[in-house]
């Protein structure tokens, strides 16, 4: 439990600000490594018995009193628009909450730059039929404790009316926490101000809470906008779920096609990561894998681009440094600290081998949950997809796509990665999607209390939506 | 090197092919009719094309570059407020300059200067950077348009829809370089003069193996002839 030690050991109590009692835990704690867990979805169908099933589930929903202690287990809830609407919201505070919230994912398709194979019509069908309503997530130490955990949430649904499993999952992660790629994931996580913890070391410093916490203050030195009542939107954030079908077959294939030889295979893959399949940084690591750096929580992160401003080392266009350019100096003005996210991504399938072909990849049993949180969730999401990953123009690019999770059906530059180097860049060509969007949604994360108040109907009691 | 044929080229038979069947059947036709065919027509020319997309929630979008006009009242005083911070920056408005989206930004005082309209090109989504805005350059954003009546401040939770409510989209969009970016701009002015110090370098050069000498030569012919710009 490397990562979760070393976060108990830079926590200290007289460092906390926030409501901890009234934050989903999830929010704040990191996982273990390893840990499993399991995503539910459910529909709600009638109103009344879709309260009562929230206000005993919130009975479980762990917070984040004690984060940085040990747990057995804890739960966390997250609710769809769909859902919202479905448990009988009044239409106030309805309308209160951000547009792209208000339209979902799929309408989003557009402005998220979900076209070709990823829009909405291909896929999964427990995205396409409304059906996700609530997302409830259970982490775990270990797999009988995820049962036990699992039996607790599933006597709540046995007991209720109008509440519809549409679908589970389970999935785990070993001490090496390995993307459906080979390479260690989930490495990099923002320090919130305020949850009583020191910055990790790399981190600058600790980031706004309002950047996560709905209420507090954001980076702006203002909150961002809450969802109404104050009850329902305080202390709650916003979570952006998006599944993908990872094609590695397709990417080994890509790899040999640029080079017979595995070694340079793997140096190509790097390239494309920013990182050695260990978790080991180009920056700190720039010719090849050092598994001792990728395995050491204190050093693993503990870089800048500062001595990379060329990007010799770490691409322009690799997948880490796009999604996180840290101190990297940019083409257009962007304040990167109000695009860090709370990494809870998840992968599925099975693991990662240089002989999966793309002939594997039709089963498309393979991939990753791609979910995080952020109390700008969705004006992130969209930016990101629209300048740092599917365009390069940030980094003075032109049209260059993310080489990991751009979409390259329409792409442009027909798949370039640009791999600078000395005395002349070198372009390599023909990337094609490697991860194809499965289906998706955005979710809202309430606090303890927004559940409680929307398990109770709370609207019908006060004056805040007489309507209902 | 991209080693793509330009586009042009590449269509060029078949655009006069395409060109003489429209002459053919558009002789009587209004000119307009012919304007809007060959315009049909360019769509197949990827570097060169522009497109009539939506930016996003308000306003129109050729390729990478889209528009934003929009008409607002003026607080009494606010257009002398205005025009001081206008003649002061003589058009040179730093925190703008940094930005690199913005193509042009354009300030028009009107009935009796009570109202004001506001125009820019800029590259990419509506509000792809509107939040970098508000914490990157607050100041600048309210010291222009705290002279707007209504203005909520740049880091209100509202701002978008405030911007949003006061926008009209344009009706027609017509952009000279649609797929170039502000940033593209200043690279291609940096690469013309890395690319002319260079051939400055290999000027009068007999001693280049026969490769260099060929790669050298296919650079000088891909920008030596002069081309009008063909919309």
């Amino acid at each position: 439990m490397g990562v979760l030690k070393e976060l108990k050991e830079r926590f200290e109590r007289e460092r906390v600000e926030l409501r901890l009692d009234d934050i989903q835990g999830l929010v704040l704690r990191s996982r273990p490594e390893p840990y499993v867990g399991a995503h539910a979805m459910l529909t709600v169908e009638e109103a009344e018995g879709g309260r009562d099933f929230v206000r005993r589930l919130a009975e479980h929903v762990t917070s984040a009193q004690d984060w940085a202690d040990d747990l057995q287990s804890w739960t966390g809830v997250a609710i769809s628009y769909a859902g919202l609407r479905a448990l009988g919201l009044p239409e106030d505070s309805l309308a209160s909450f951000p547009l792209p919230y208000q339209q979902g994912m799929a309408a989003r398709a557009q402005q998220l730059m979900d076209t070709g194979p990823n829009a909405p019509e291909h896929w999964d069908e427990a995205f396409t039929q409304d059906a996700c309503h609530i997302a409830l997530t259970i982490y775990a130490a270990d797999a009988d404790a995820l049962d036990a955990a699992l039996d607790q949430a599933k006597e709540v649904l046995e007991h209720s009316t109008g509440v519809t499993l549409v679908a589970t999952h389970r999935f785990g992660v070993d001490e090496l926490n390995k993307n459906p790629f080979g390479f260690r994931d989930s490495i990099s996580q923002p320090t919130v101000a305020g949850s009583g913890v020191r910055p990790q070391p790399g981190q600058e410093r600790s980031i706004s809470a309002g950047e996560f916490i709905l209420g507090e203050n954001s980076e702006t030195g203002s909150p961002l906008a809450v969802p109404q009542p104050d009850v329902l939107g305080r202390n709650g954030t916003y979570v952006v779920l998006r599944k993908f079908a990872s094609r590695v077959g397709a990417f080994n294939e890509y790899l040999a096609s640029q080079s017979p030889d595995p070694e340079e295979q793997h140096r190509i893959a790097a390239k494309m990561f920013g990182r050695w399949r260990s978790g080991a940084p180009l920056v700190l690591s720039p010719d090849h894998d050092d598994k001792e750096l990728g395995n050491d929580p204190e050093r693993r992160n503990d870089f800048t681009f500062e001595d990379d401003p060329k990007g010799l080392m770490c691409p322009h266009s690799s997948h880490m440094r796009r999604l996180n350019p840290r101190d990297s100096d940019l083409s257009i003005m962007t304040d990167v600290n109000i695009k860090r996210i709370i990494r809870r991504s998840s992968t599925y399938g099975p693991g990662w081998s240089p002989e999966v072909t793309s002939a594997d990849d039709a089963k498309e049993d393979r991939g990753i949950y791609f979910i995080f949180i952020s109390a700008r969730a969705f004006d992130t999401i969209e930016f990101m997809q629209q300048e740092w990953i599917n365009g390069g123009n940030f980094v003075d690019l032109g049209s260059e796509r993310d080489p990991i999770v751009g979409l390259h059906e329409d792409d442009p530059t027909q798949g370039r990665f640009t791999i600078p180097a000395e005395p002349a860049r070198k372009r390599i060509d023909g990337i094609t999607t490697f991860n194809r969007m499965a289906g998706g949604e955005y979710l809202f994360m309430p606090s303890l209390s927004a559940l409680r108040w929307i398990g109770e109907g709370g609207w019908t009691s006060d004056q805040s939506g007489a309507e209902a | 090197m991209n080693d793509r044929p330009d586009p042009r080229l590449q269509d060029e038979s078949r655009l006069d092919a395409v060109k003489r069947a429209v002459e053919d059947v558009a002789q009587d036709a209004p000119t307009l009719a012919k304007i809007a065919l060959e315009a049909m027509i360019r769509e197949h020319n990827p570097d060169l094309s522009g497109t009539a997309d939506s930016a996003g929630r308000v306003g129109m979008r050729s390729g990478k570059v889209s528009e934003l006009t929009a008409i607002a009242r003026l607080k009494p005083g606010g257009a002398e407020r205005l025009q001081r911070i206008f003649d002061l920056t003589r058009g040179n408005m730093d925190g703008a300059q940094r930005v690199s989206t913005l193509h042009d930004m354009r300030f028009v005082f009107f009935d009796d200067n009570t109202r004001i309209l506001f125009a820019t090109a800029y590259d990419g989504d509506w509000d792809a950077y509107i939040n970098d805005f508000a914490t990157k350059i607050p100041e600048l954003m309210d010291l222009l348009f705290q002279n707007v009546e209504g203005w909520p401040g740049i880091d209100s939770p509202t701002v978008k829809d405030f911007i949003a409510d006061h926008q009209i989209t344009a009706s027609g969009w017509f952009v000279a370089n649609p797929q170039v970016t502000v940033v593209d701009t200043r690279r291609l002015q940096r690469t013309e003069d890395a690319v002319n110090t260079f051939l400055d370098q290999m000027a009068g050069r007999t001693d280049l193996d026969e490769d260099t000498a060929a790669a050298l030569k296919q650079l000088t012919d891909t920008i030596s002839t002069p081309e009008a710009v063909d919309y």
